[in-house]
């Protein structure tokens, strides 16, 4: 009888999963996208997307680099426009009246040189990027029982100071793979609140997982906008020029 | 061992068969999925304001602590609010910024220290290391309130705490308490008694050894209020709070009630107390660091109820420069010789915060919200984005959109709308009642608002369209004695007769005929018990008589919707009692309920919709110092009753609603947010969704819109949209992978969206979603494989592509009813009418969802504005042109490209070729003209544009007809017709070109192996 116990008490354990770490949960994390080694031997993806504008659905694409490159392009009216480029020194967007290259303001150019080293996922290497994490606790999210993951990237400048760069992962307790991230919206009137991206439609491509629907809102408040993916291309062949601002 | 897996499997599988059987019972998030709550404020009155916090170095990082709506983040130098403690005890004691990480460390001590009858109560200290995003308890779970943080300037890990401790009853939590090591483990270095705690506690700026603490002996009841007796003191204490002298050396005789205690920053021996006591109470100075005392003021402003407001703030500059919250606040400039007033705002100050660059810029905390001067006071503005509005009641009217009533806490009594266009701003709100506001209440067909202020001093009688109101309130006749209303009096409508009116007092008062007369139907329903009416002696060391702690007294009232003649009445002292004739009989019959400790306060009773001998009602005994949540049913008029209180809910409780569909579905409000149950009260679920942990006074639920409106006392009037899917669940849905939920019609809205006036620090509380609400379940988050959703008309054809929600739970997809934009002629500028789609026709649609391989239908109705006055024909004929307009737009967009197609092949071949300049030329010089004429191609999107082509004139036709929603002008047809000639005028331009120049382009670029011109087909250009 003694043996029933302790047999039952050992498939008890595999049902509820112990304490894990943060290590455990992303090594499981990268387990099941594909492997660390696999993510590793990405130099830069191309997404096309559509995003839905008024029933509308708009065509994106989306290109990032290892080396901080990235690009992010709409269609409209059979005119193309680039909401957000840089190319590891200049960041530049359309102006939506004149359809002219202009270039991003001083803070937003140097954040995104900040910002590099997030790519193909800045839980990969993350020690070597100066990054930290910290896992937070366990915290419901989308109905589902997730690990909230507190991601600390390089710092920002926001209004003219240094600030601390926090995302918070939750990643689904069952299979490891985050379901959303957080950040708090720096400056501005909506300063405070959060932003969260919502993953889901976690597709294939050439071995590994990708969400193939990422959509952005407010927490709590109804209205946001959502990606719709429809093909991710690992390592194209990229003429660097995309990237340039050009007068 | 055979035997031992068989048995292992039988175990197992028994185990397995149990949870495939066991109902699903859905907690939290699961069950409430994407229903969310819309916080509505308003803001424009704000509420009271307990303590507002620094950034030592960074003026614009400002803390501010709320008396029910938690804490409050400004970093832009008070413009902007943000509410970084949703999820905690919104009642606030004191917030402190450590000196040595003011960027991430802050702590927060809740239960708010300003005691007066209506205070809310605390359940610890919290830390945050992340400037506010996360937060941890640090402990003191049972103080109740916590009144100081002191943290050393030159190390983070050692923290003093005041606990002030329990308003209501004894504690033995209460005194001065310190941490080394950031709060792990904690010490106490001074107590308390079992009613006297620390109500200031201040660190020496220079000497982080040197700490001075007033301690205060206080309780409150339901029906008093005492400051003061001997244990009143302040102390000293020279080595880190070892060892604690008593400082009074020229302080007045003892007892003492409360002392407030400050020092000048710029001076530590220079030090303020403002003492309350039966002679010679004031404000005393000290030049010696506490040794001696001198009396400088006994003013009105610096003596006036020391219980509500002690906080004495000193200029960081200058130590002559004294300010002291009061009723007004006072300002002294000559080291508290004399003061004078504040400039005018909000009555009642609680706090003062003076720039830690310039003295001129200072931040107040009043009843009414927060104030910033930039000329040290004189003169101040309102911050108008702190929604922490404390309501005490809300109801609701039968107008579209509804009308939210409410009175608040020292500010009187509003009503506003559940919607308006651009959102619900402050001048949506109207006032409609003085002084505190409690119940306000809409006649049920008649434009006519009853409110009152505190006991029932005034009961108004507002008429809406004369602008004019009339006193209503019932007086005592020959032989009766005085009334005794509560500070909270109930008034109430009655269900059944649309012009009767009721009030309490120890008798319930009835009128017939809207308050212009009245008559008592019943003899003194509470206990009587003298000796809980002695208010008029109520404050201790200071008489403190506001009515506020009037009792024995009716607190509800509630009329049966099924019968008139059947009316419930609670007490404040505890009785239930219960007429089923209409007032002649009365029959007490709280004795029957169970596990309910005597006289504890019955703060609501809820009359069933369904039978008339079930009721609810709802204790509160936190005024004995019980915080436990008590709601009972009755089935039979009171003589049995059940609790259907669980483990689930936390904090006292103060009021239910029932479903007006569904038995089993009640909301429960308790002073620590809003709790749900889909099963009778077998289970409950805390409400979370966008609802911070604020404390619920009352709730109502709108029979039309099936919206649950909440009356928070800190934060403001909180809307939960629709709740109907609650009303549709059971084990049967919960069981299904998908299920959708019935729909009402969806009514496409034709209300013009123009107004916002508000300027941008205003709140706005946001509308509710317009859009049809297709509402589903799935019982797992879809996280693998594709999932999509479209809205198909009757004949299958797809008319809208939407987002789904993928949530565990209940999800919300909302559909604008709008089909597509048309695709529109590549020019060099937008055409910005190209960007409307068309609106769907009222009838029949399906929403269909597929999820991986599997495909789920839902049918939904849709139905044209009632309240337009526009006939169907005429929407026919808006809708014909539309779609004509749309077809056009698409034409053109594929004539434009092929126009530029043929231009491109044109000038290959040109490039190949440049001896065919002067045919191919020929050909670009007439199809450029051309073009030009179809699409603008200079210009820029604002004022550089050039002169509109056809593609905008037509683009320009649409975006008109297609917003509108009556049939299309006279002279819209006349312009269709003009553009529709002209784009036909074009085609046969191309046509003649080609038909000219074509054949000798194709030889060119035949003859330079050139792949031959194609074009795809027009429907194949569209699909892109």
């Amino acid at each position: 009888m003694k043996k029933i116990v302790l047999l039952l008490s050992l498939v008890a354990t595999g049902l509820f999963a112990q304490a894990q770490t943060v290590e455990e949960i992303l090594n499981t994390y990268f387990e099941n996208v594909g492997g660390k080694e696999k993510l590793s031997t990405l130099n830069a993806t191309q997404m096309t997307a559509k995003v839905n504008v008024q029933g509308m659905e708009l065509p994106v694409e989306i290109v990032n680099t290892k080396d901080g490159k990235s690009l992010m392009k709409f269609q409209f009216q059979g005119k193309e426009l680039v909401q957000q480029a840089f190319d590891g020194e200049t960041a530049w967007a359309h102006n939506m009246m004149t359809m002219v290259a202009e270039k991003s303001d001083a803070e937003t150019t140097e954040n995104m040189k900040r910002e590099a080293g997030s790519f193909p996922d800045p839980f990969l290497n993350y020690q070597e990027k100066g990054f930290k994490v910290e896992l937070m606790g366990k915290e419901d999210m989308e109905g589902t029982p997730c690990f909230k993951v507190k991601l600390t990237k390089k710092p920002l400048m926001v209004d003219g100071q240094e600030q601390e760069n926090v995302v918070y992962y939750f990643f689904d307790a069952e299979n490891y793979v985050p379901l959303v991230a957080e950040t708090m919206i720096t400056s501005g009137p909506m300063k405070g609140k959060i932003s969260q991206q919502i993953f889901s439609d976690y597709q294939e491509v050439d071995g590994l997982y990708f969400p193939f629907s990422l959509s952005f809102q407010l927490k709590g408040e109804s209205g946001g906008q959502s990606l719709k993916v429809e093909s991710v291309m690992l390592n194209p062949e990229i003429d660097d020029s995309i990237f340039a601002f050009k007068e | 061992m055979k035997k031992l897996s068989a048995l292992l499997s039988a175990v197992l599988l028994l185990t397995l068969s149990a949870w495939a059987q066991d109902p699903i019972v859905l907690k939290g998030n699961e069950l409430f999925g994407a229903i969310s709550a819309r916080q509505i404020g308003p803001a424009l009155m704000s509420g009271r304001i307990t303590d507002i916090a620094g950034h030592p170095t960074n003026n614009r990082v400002i803390y501010v602590g709320t008396a029910g709506g938690g804490v409050w983040k400004s970093s832009d130098g008070g413009l902007f609010f943000t509410s970084i403690f949703d999820d905690y005890n919104q009642s606030i004691g004191c917030i402190a910024i450590d000196p040595n990480k003011p960027d991430n460390v802050i702590w927060v001590g809740t239960g708010e220290t300003w005691t007066r009858n209506s205070v809310s109560y605390g359940d610890g200290l919290y830390k945050s290391t992340d400037g506010g995003s996360n937060w941890k308890k640090m402990g003191f779970e049972n103080s109740d309130r916590i009144s100081s943080i002191v943290i050393n300037p030159n190390n983070s890990d050692e923290v003093y705490v005041g606990v002030l401790g329990a308003l209501w009853g004894d504690s033995n939590e209460r005194g001065v308490y310190k941490t080394t090591d950031g709060g792990a483990t904690w010490e106490r270095l001074l107590a308390g008694t079992n009613n006297t705690g620390c109500s200031d506690l201040v660190m020496d700026p220079k000497d982080p050894n040197t700490l001075y603490a007033s301690f205060w002996e206080f309780r409150r009841t339901a029906y008093s209020f005492s400051s003061g007796g001997a244990n009143s003191a302040l102390y000293k204490s020279t080595d880190g709070g070892k060892n604690w002298v008593k400082i009074h050396k020229g302080f007045p005789a003892g007892p003492y009630g409360r002392i407030a205690f400050t020092l000048a920053p710029s001076n530590p021996s220079i030090q303020y107390a403002v003492v309350e006591a039966k002679e010679d109470k004031g404000l005393y100075r000290s030049d010696d660091a506490g040794a001696s005392w001198t009396k400088l003021n006994g003013d009105f402003g610096l003596t006036v109820r020391p219980f509500y407001f002690s906080r004495i703030v000193v200029d960081p500059r200058n130590p002559d420069v004294v300010y002291k919250g009061g009723l007004y606040g006072s300002v002294s400039l000559d080291g508290g010789k004399t003061f004078k007033n504040m400039g005018a705002m909000h009555a009642d100050i609680h706090d003062i915060w003076i720039d830690l660059n310039d003295s001129d810029r200072l931040y107040v905390g009043t009843d009414g919200g927060v104030y910033r001067s930039y000329n040290a006071g004189t003169t101040l503005e309102m911050v108008g984005n702190l929604p922490v509005s404390q309501f005490y009641h809300v109801s609701l009217d039968n107008e579209e959109p509804y009308n939210v009533y409410g009175g608040l806490q020292d500010n009187g009594s509003w009503y506003g709308p559940s919607s308006s266009p651009s959102g619900i701003e402050a001048r949506d709100w109207s006032s409609v009642g003085a002084g505190d506001g409690f119940r306000v209440l809409r006649h049920p067909t008649k434009k006519i608002i009853y409110s009152e202020m505190q006991g029932a001093e005034n009961i108004w009688r507002f008429d809406i369209e004369r602008n004019q109101t009339k006193v209503v309130k019932p007086f005592p006749t020959k032989g009766e004695p005085k009334y005794r209303f509560n500070w909270n009096a109930p008034i109430e409508l009655s269900p059944n007769q649309p012009d009767r009116l009721y009030v309490g007092s120890q008798f319930l008062m009835r009128s017939n005929d809207m308050g212009d007369n009245w008559e008592k139907i019943s003899p003194d329903l509470t206990t009587n018990d003298p000796a809980k009416q002695m208010q008029a002696n109520s404050g201790g060391i200071s008489v403190d008589n506001s009515g506020a702690e009037n009792h024995c007294t009716i607190f509800t009232i509630a009329e049966s919707p099924l019968d008139e003649n059947v009316i419930w009445v609670g007490t404040d002292d505890g009785n239930v009692q219960l007429t089923q004739n209409g007032g002649k009989t009365w029959t007490n019959v709280v004795a029957n309920i169970p596990e309910l400790p005597k006289n504890t306060w019955c703060y609501h009773i809820e009359a069933s919709n369904f039978d008339k001998g079930i009721a609810y009602a709802v204790f509160d005994g936190h005024t004995r110092n019980d915080m436990k949540p008590y709601a009972y049913k009755t089935t039979d008029f009171g003589k049995t009753w059940t609790s259907i209180i669980t483990p689930d809910v936390h904090g006292f409780a103060r009021n239910i609603q029932e479903d007006y569909v569904n038995q089993d579905l009640l909301f429960l409000g308790t002073e620590l947010g809003l709790f749900v149950t889909i099963d009778g009260g077998k289970n409950w679920s805390k409400f979370t969704n966008n609802m911070p942990a604020a404390s619920v006074h009352y709730l109502a639920l709108h029979p039309k819109t099936n919206d649950l409106v909440v009356a928070t006392h800190g934060r403001g009037i909180i809307i939960i949209d629709d709740i109907s899917p609650l009303r549709q669940i059971n084990q049967e849905v919960l069981q299904k992978e998908v299920h959708f939920f019935k729909s009402p019609t969806f009514v496409m809205s034709e209300q013009s969206s123009f107004g916002g006036t508000s300027t941008e620090t205003q709140y706005v509380g946001p509308n509710p979603n317009p859009n049809a609400k297709i509402v589903y379940y799935l019982k797992k988050r879809h996280t693998f494989g594709a999932m999509s959703m479209e809205v198909v008309d009757s004949e299958g054809n797809k008319v809208s592509v939407l987002d789904p929600g993928k949530q565990k739970g209940i999800n919300i997809v909302t559909w604008s009813y709008i089909t597509r934009m048309p695709k529109t002629a590549k020019g060099k500028t937008f055409a910005f009418g190209g960007f409307a789609a068309p609106r769907v026709p009222a009838g029949s649609y399906k929403v269909v969802m597929k999820k991986g391989k599997e495909t789920f239908e839902h049918p939904i109705e849709v139905s044209y504005d009632p309240q337009s006055l526009i006939p169907v024909e005429s929407r026919k004929l808006q809708q014909e042109m539309v779609q004509k307009l749309f077809d056009m737009t698409e034409s053109l967009a594929y004539t434009v490209h092929e126009v530029d197609a043929l231009i491109d092949y044109a000038n290959a071949a040109l490039a190949k070729d440049p001896k065919s300049a002067k045919t191919i030329n020929a050909f670009l010089k007439e199809i450029n003209t051309l073009k030009e004429g179809l699409v603008i191609t200079t210009g820029d999107n604002y004022v550089g544009s050039a002169e509109p082509q056809l593609r905008e004139k037509i683009s320009n036709l649409y975006s008109v007809v297609v917003s509108n929603y009556d049939k299309p002008s006279n002279t819209q047809y006349e312009n269709y017709e003009e553009l529709e000639t002209r784009y036909n005028k074009a085609l046969a331009d191309l046509g003649k070109i080609k038909t000219k120049h074509w054949k000798n382009i194709e030889k060119v670029a035949a003859a330079q192996q050139l792949t031959a011109f194609s074009l795809e087909s027009k429907e194949d250009f569209l699909k892109q």
